[in-house]
């Protein structure tokens, strides 16, 4: 995992109390929406705006990809590279 | 006038939580100092733990095991401030222009606490939010004894409380620590065993003061010591009396 990947895993345990599980636990390719992690449609509106606020994104909520783009770490990742605000850190 | 059998009861505040703890503190009452302490309830699963506020935490510990899995029973759940934690954070994401957490949002409201409490137990039948005055414990009793009149074999009610952030002294001045106090309660004239007790209410006619105190707690000592309670507020003078 590098290390936008243990900061997108960090920021998605603290920004949905997930406070039983450690970044060791999600796996970069594991699904975070239904079977996999278990997250819900409550927290994909959560996520994105924590993402927002922490990578200066714009996510629009009509987007088609937003369902691709919020599959696992590691497409959130390749997201936040290609779209994150240059000044944001 | 209404006349209930109290099945069963459970309460939490913190540091009081065994049967025992209740019973000393029945015999000396006193202000509890509240550190923020929340019970575990690692009877929930961690995935729907997460969205449990301490308040929900609090009436949950306290109701869980006055239901059995089996049955089905209309809840009351009865708290004069609600989810002030959730509601003050919202209010500072609005002072600081920030967008709305929406799982605070969606949780903030009155009954999010008896909608958590059908999904986790599975309850489909009536629920029952209020929200009143120092006397919001017994208009909640006031509720289940409808409930119970409608044909319900048993109602489990939950008056509770959390303290309030800091912003709010001087404005809230009714909960000096966070309670929860859960009630199984049923017809007197059935089956169920238990303590029988008589409500009643008439107008506040002398103009007695308020009871200081949260009613609801005040009730827990009256199931230790069987006395009866006086409970004047505003212009209702509602009164608990033990039924022989």
């Amino acid at each position: 995992m590098n290390d936008l990947e243990r900061d997108i895993a960090s920021l998605i345990i603290e920004t949905l109390a997930l406070e039983h599980l450690k970044v060791d636990d999600i796996a970069v390719d594991q699904p975070l929406f239904g079977q996999g992690l278990g997250l819900d449609s409550v927290d994909a509106l959560e996520l994105a705006l924590a993402l927002q606020n922490r990578y200066g994104l714009k996510i629009a909520s009509d987007s088609r990809d937003a369902r691709r783009h919020f599959e696992t770490v590691l497409s959130l990742a390749h997201y936040v590279e290609a779209n994150r605000a240059p000044c944001a850190d | 006038m209404i006349e209930l059998v109290i099945e069963r009861w459970r309460a939490w505040a913190p540091g009081v939580e065994e049967p025992a703890d209740w019973a000393g503190w029945s015999a000396a009452p006193r202000a509890l100092e509240d550190n923020g302490e929340q019970p575990a309830c690692d009877f929930v699963a961690p995935m729907q733990r997460r969205r449990l506020s301490r308040l929900a935490r609090i009436v949950m510990h306290a109701a869980w095991p006055l239901c059995e899995d089996d049955e089905q029973l209309p809840f009351v759940y009865a708290s004069r401030h609600g989810e002030t934690t959730r509601t003050f954070a919202m209010l500072d994401e609005i002072g600081r222009d920030a967008p709305l957490s929406p799982t605070q949002f969606g949780l903030s409201v009155h009954n999010a606490i008896a909608g958590q409490w059908s999904i986790l137990r599975g309850q489909r039948g009536e629920s029952v939010a209020i929200a009143g005055e120092a006397d919001t414990f017994e208009h909640a009793i006031v509720e289940a004894a409808a409930l119970l009149g409608n044909g319900a074999a048993a109602v489990i009610v939950v008056m509770a409380e959390e303290r309030p952030a800091a912003a709010y002294d001087g404005w809230i001045d009714d909960v000096p620590f966070s309670y929860a106090v859960a009630l199984r309660v049923s017809r007197a004239d059935g089956t169920a065993t238990g303590p029988r007790w008589r409500l009643s209410l008439r107008g506040n006619t002398e103009a007695a003061p308020s009871a200081e105190g949260p009613h609801a707690l005040h009730f827990v000592r009256a199931l230790h010591d069987g006395a009866t309670l006086d409970h004047p507020w505003k212009t209702r003078r509602w009164t608990w009396q033990p039924i022989p």
